[in-house]
């Protein structure tokens, strides 16, 4: 299966976007933001289509629109205080933009493969592009891991310990645009945002703390992600939609285990008095 | 410690205003507690102190190098975030730079959970904890970095009365033994009429500082006040 040279980029590419989409989504998950992986990656699409409009690198034009789209968001949220009505906002520019370039025809290539996940076509550039983006987001999240989390928990506290709360949520909107754009090649645009919730969803069943959470997280996304990947050339299907169909299935799993072991317990529980 | 000057607020940038012309000191080392009706401008005076807020007119100035501050605590805020007490802790610690003061993290996160006597919760998921426990957390949380002034907002807001005595008493003392300053909107008038130095009182967007006596005399008419 690591035969051919575009499975080998299509794992490490996987395994650096399994690192990096829990790593955003547990704050988007907390923050009750989930919903902000789909708008964006619609957004990305829109990117993907100005570049290949422009002949640009697609990944450099779904970051820019992405990180510009995420940029929107944070600002028309501090105006507009309905977070719902906001990304539906930019849900429908970025629809509108992607569809609109796609009908006319100019584009270089097709942006088809952007839309479902393709390993095809993935080359050696766009996986260093990857792991550069990936890199920088990781480290950003290390350097800033207290703020985020204080601010996720609680915004007013950030404050008052003197977190520049305003500055730290355009940064992440930035984390969460590198996400999104290294990802819709592998994953695609259509599913995008389950694997970026998904997974944390799974991990947050476990009832720990931040940081257990955090690596269960990752950890449940490196088997959603690299098990998809790795069943979808056996049964040569789109990788993105079966990635996400193994991470509803871990999630089940994860619930069906947690319900069981519950379930054993009260009943030790019972037996004992 | 705190210090407003004709200070005005209003939520839409004009009328109506919830401060009008406000004038407030209150020196170091006192607790005073800020009464009135629900929406006369207490937590929005606060939020105004701390930095939260900024006014539409006037000043209010805050001379505390470090401030703590309790906010109003809610039963569903935060109850499902994955976070132990003693992670939440640390992680404040660091925003506040306390390893700069060669304090580590995890040795303030132990010192205030002692302080307020919840060392045995280090371990728990702040979404685990009862509301007593929840509001201990935040005053450990307030306490980080031993802060001049102590701001809380409701301090026995959803609690049970034999919680809501250990946390006054918990203030009493932090008030007495260690001089902080604190400022606490209250709505248990017995608490407040207790526990205080003075009480702000705040009506119609103005503010009126009296002794605890003198509250009694001109706004209770001396009766008896019982929580």
């Amino acid at each position: 299966m690591l035969q051919p040279d575009f499975m080998r980029q299509a794992f490490a590419v996987s395994f650096f976007i399994a690192v990096l989409c829990p790593c955003v989504g547990i704050f988007l998950v907390l923050r009750r933001y989930s919903m902000i992986g789909d708008t964006l990656s619609h957004a990305s699409l829109a990117g993907v289509s100005v570049a290949l409009t422009l002949g640009g690198v697609p990944i450099i034009g779904a970051f820019t629109v992405t990180a510009g789209c995420g940029a929107l968001i944070e600002f028309m949220r501090e105006r507009i205080k309905n977070a719902e009505l906001v990304l539906t906002v930019v849900l429908a520019l970025s629809v509108g933009v992607a569809v609109t370039l796609m009908s006319r025809g100019t584009m270089t290539r097709s942006a088809e493969s952007f839309l479902f996940g393709s390993v095809l076509t993935i080359t050696r550039a766009d996986m260093f592009m990857t792991l550069g983006l990936c890199a920088a987001a990781i480290l950003s999240l290390i350097l800033f891991y207290d703020r985020l989390v204080f601010i996720s928990y609680d915004e007013e506290a950030a404050r008052i310990a003197g977190v520049r709360v305003r500055a730290y949520n355009y940064l992440f909107m930035i984390l969460v645009a590198a996400a999104v754009s290294v990802s819709i090649r592998v994953v695609g645009v259509l599913v995008l945002s389950s694997m970026i919730a998904l997974p944390v969803a799974a991990a947050l069943q476990l009832g720990r703390g931040f940081r257990t959470t955090l690596l269960a997280s990752v950890a449940f996304s490196l088997f959603d992600i690299l098990g998809g990947l790795t069943a979808s050339y056996y049964l040569d299907v789109a990788p993105g939609g079966f990635t996400a169909i193994v991470s509803v299935a871990v999630l089940f799993a994860v619930i069906a285990v947690k319900a069981v072991m519950k379930h054993a317990r009260t009943r030790k529980i019972s037996s004992v008095h | 410690m705190i210090t407003a000057h004709d200070l005005w607020f209003s939520y839409d940038g004009g009328e109506p205003y919830v401060l009008r012309g406000v004038e407030l000191h209150i020196p170091r080392g006192e607790y005073v507690s800020v009464v009135g009706d629900n929406g006369s401008g207490k937590s929005t005076l606060m939020r105004l102190a701390l930095g939260l807020l900024k006014p539409a007119r006037g000043t209010i100035e805050c001379a505390a190098d470090v401030t703590g501050y309790v906010p109003q605590r809610r039963a569903e805020q935060n109850a499902a975030f994955p976070l132990t007490v003693a992670e939440m802790l640390r992680s404040y610690a660091r925003l506040r730079h306390i390893d700069k003061s060669r304090r580590s993290a995890d040795t303030e996160a132990s010192r205030v959970l002692e302080l307020v006597g919840l060392s045995d919760k280090r371990g728990a998921l702040v979404g685990e904890l009862s509301g007593g426990q929840s509001q201990k957390m935040l005053i450990a949380r307030a306490l980080i970095g031993s802060p001049e002034l102590l701001v809380f907002d409701e301090p026995s807001t959803g609690i049970d009365r034999a919680s809501a005595e250990e946390i006054y008493a918990l203030m009493r003392r932090l008030n007495r033994d260690d001089g902080v300053t604190i400022v606490s909107v209250e709505h248990n008038l017995a608490a407040a009429m207790a526990n205080s130095t003075h009480i702000y009182h705040l009506s119609g967007g103005h503010g009126h500082i009296c002794t605890p006596e003198q509250y009694a005399r001109e706004f209770l008419g001396d009766s008896d006040v019982t929580a």
